[in-house]
């Protein structure tokens, strides 16, 4: 009895709190396939029968939200390309010269990572208006790396450290220059340490808020989460689609985790270290 | 003109103060097998690093033929090296490990596969071709290392103790492995290790190191025998030279040694080298010094520790003096730990060497001509 109970407890607990944690999730769902009409009417039901796309349909013909989603994503893109080059040469660098102010570099990075994005977001509003680079690609995906970077600079230096500079001697006196070693015989072995930094790219731009927000001033610009934010109107709140669109946004999230949490743990412990 | 790799007073300082290698003068020949042998530390590896290229010396000349390569990266040497770490490229086949150099080379695909087939067959890698080197013991990952050292028919090819990853029967092994393939290619072997046996069974000459030092460079025989100085003497051979204190005496017929109580006359002809000097210390090997019942003529001691070996045994014996001395002899019941023993050597066992310098005396005090043969 008493085993049965030690046994219970936690798992009890666990399901408590994952409770807690799901069921903003359960009631995003539910919101989002809710018509429009019964959302705000008494009962509010935990279960429901009468679900419909209605908010979905809205959502994808009557906003600009495919704008947005393609704008998100143009900017994801670019932020996972330009980060997996710039950590990885970075990290590379680190780990393969020695140089004056190495050490330096390394802790200004980390460093430059603690700062919260407002702080940054109100001078790249400055600097980007004199460089006429709001509303644009370019301006956004910059802003994105300038706070995913950092972390990722630091998490390929720690793989980089762990591929032994063996390898690469081996691949020199095969033959291979510089840059086909790393491609062919560092990369590969830093393949998760890769796909990490690819991840925290496409995390970090996916659900930046805050650059968007204050860089993005034309509509035809705006990312998803802005986009989003316009769904609350001065009188009205368009709760349907604004959960339908939550749900669609964390789709790619929730793949990403599903899929490639493995990376992604071994990214995060790695960076740790 | 022969090839030759040539190096010219080369320097290898890491920072401001530690000198890795200091002033290496050395000629090796085409074909040769050239060892660096030396206690870890000596300067042996990162002077294979810079044949190889992959340090840049401080100061000095490397020279290929008559091509100086001192400022040539490594890809532009005609080398090969093989790694102590082995170091095979983990997300590649062993066929594409040991095609790797060739496909850098541009070579077509079906001579690739031609070659590393041949490789394969030399080396008895033949049905490991498509497994990765995760999936192979590290005897056939050696294998597979050196298979890629030797595919492109390196002129140089650089071994850094390749063996030390291995255990001791793969090792006996793979050191036939390589003298067969050092028979078989045209390559000239630089090899390095800390195993003075590696490098006394399987070199042409061997280059003994100590502290960025080459002590001395000759054929194994002629280092084990004329050794230059203490620490060649001590470092070579196994086990190690026996080395105590010894006194220079003015005896009744001329100079004589006195080492562990017993005074042996030094033949007129070392007088020179010896004149003037008090105190000295004598090496002796363990193989030269003979164990005999007490009461014989000798040194008397005690037994202090046996180690049996199988064929032979290594005996630590405290001598009268309180040194300890170590002597090999036929394994058996005979003088076991604790028993009284009487020590024999012969004076022409005798090396004597200069206490601050270290530096070979001489060789044997009987009067006898030792003194290394020329090469032919």
């Amino acid at each position: 009895m008493k085993a049965g109970a030690a046994r219970w407890l936690p798992l009890g607990a666990l399901l408590v709190i994952l409770a807690v944690v799901a069921f903003p999730f359960y009631w995003m769902l539910l919101s989002a396939f809710t018509p429009r009409a019964v959302l705000f009417r008494p009962p509010y039901q935990l279960v429901r029968v009468d679900l419909s796309l209605e908010n979905f349909r809205d959502l994808l013909f009557a906003t600009e939200f495919l704008v947005y989603v393609k704008n998100s994503l143009m900017a994801a893109f670019g932020a996972i390309v330009l980060n997996v080059i710039a950590a990885t040469l970075a990290g590379y660098g680190l780990t393969r010269f020695a140089f004056r102010g190495k050490r330096m570099f390394a802790f200004g990075t980390l460093f430059s990572y603690m700062f919260p994005p407002m702080l940054m977001a109100i001078p790249l509003y400055i600097l980007f208006s004199a460089l006429r680079m709001r509303n644009t690609y370019t301006g956004l995906i910059l802003s994105h790396m300038a706070i995913s970077l950092p972390l990722n600079i630091w998490i390929m230096w720690q793989y980089f450290q762990i591929v032994p500079q063996s390898l690469e001697e081996a691949a020199w006196v095969s033959g291979a220059s510089r840059l086909r070693a790393l491609r062919e015989v560092c990369l590969p072995s830093a393949r998760a340490g890769i796909l990490s930094v690819a991840i925290f790219a496409f995390a970090l731009s996916w659900n930046d808020f805050t650059f968007a927000f204050i860089l993005q001033t034309d509509r035809h610009m705006f990312t998803v989460p802005v986009g989003l934010a316009t769904f609350v109107e001065q009188t009205a709140i368009h709760w349907g689609m604004v959960m339908a669109s939550a749900v669609l946004v964390s789709i790619p999230t929730f793949a990403l985790v599903f899929f490639l949490q493995k990376y992604l743990l071994s990214g995060l412990s790695m960076s740790a270290k | 003109m022969a090839f030759t790799v040539r190096l010219e007073g080369l320097h290898k300082r890491f920072g401001r103060r530690l000198v890795a290698v200091e002033d290496l003068t050395v000629e090796i020949g085409e074909r040769e097998f050239f060892t660096f042998v030396g206690p870890s530390g000596c300067g042996k590896t990162t002077t294979l690093r810079m044949i190889a290229g992959l340090e840049t010396p401080t100061a000095g000349r490397i020279w290929f033929g008559d091509r100086d390569v001192t400022a040539l990266p490594p890809q532009k040497r005609d080398i090969a090296m093989v790694f102590q770490d082995i170091a095979l490229f983990p997300y590649m086949t062993v066929a594409q490990n040991i095609g790797y150099p060739l496909r850098i080379a541009g070579l077509p695909r079906a001579a690739i596969a031609d070659k590393v087939a041949r490789v394969a067959t030399i080396l008895g890698l033949t049905d490991k071709l498509d497994a990765k080197p995760a999936q192979l013991s590290g005897g056939q990952q050696q294998r597979v290392a050196i298979g890629r050292a030797i595919a492109k028919e390196p002129k140089v090819l650089l071994m850094d103790e390749p063996l030390s990853a291995l255990d001791a029967r793969l090792r006996a092994e793979m050191r036939t492995e390589i003298l067969r393939l050092h028979r078989e290619l045209a390559s000239t072997i630089i090899y390095v290790t800390h195993d003075q046996v590696e490098a006394m069974t399987m070199s042409t000459r061997v280059a003994v190191m100590d502290r960025g030092r080459a002590l001395q460079i000759d054929r194994p025989r002629t280092v084990f025998n004329h050794p230059r100085n203490r620490t060649v003497a001590t470092f070579i051979g196994t086990p190690a030279m026996n080395v105590v204190p010894a006194a220079i005496v003015e005896g009744a017929g001329g100079l004589a040694v006195e080492v562990l109580g017993h005074r042996v006359a030094v033949h007129p002809r070392h007088h020179g080298a010896l004149q003037g000097l008090e105190s000295v210390e004598a090496g002796i090997r363990p193989q030269a010094l003979r164990l005999r019942p007490p009461g014989s003529e000798g040194v008397r001691g005690v037994v202090f520790l046996r180690e049996p070996l199988g064929l032979e045994d290594e005996v630590l014996v405290e001598a009268a003096g309180g040194a300890r001395l170590k002597a090999v002899t036929a394994s058996g019941e005979e003088f076991p730990e604790g028993a009284p023993v009487v020590l024999q050597f012969a004076p022409r066992d005798l090396y004597l060497f200069r206490p601050e310098s270290n530096d070979t005396l001489c060789h044997g005090i009987d009067g006898l001509d030792r003194s290394p043969l020329r090469r032919p």
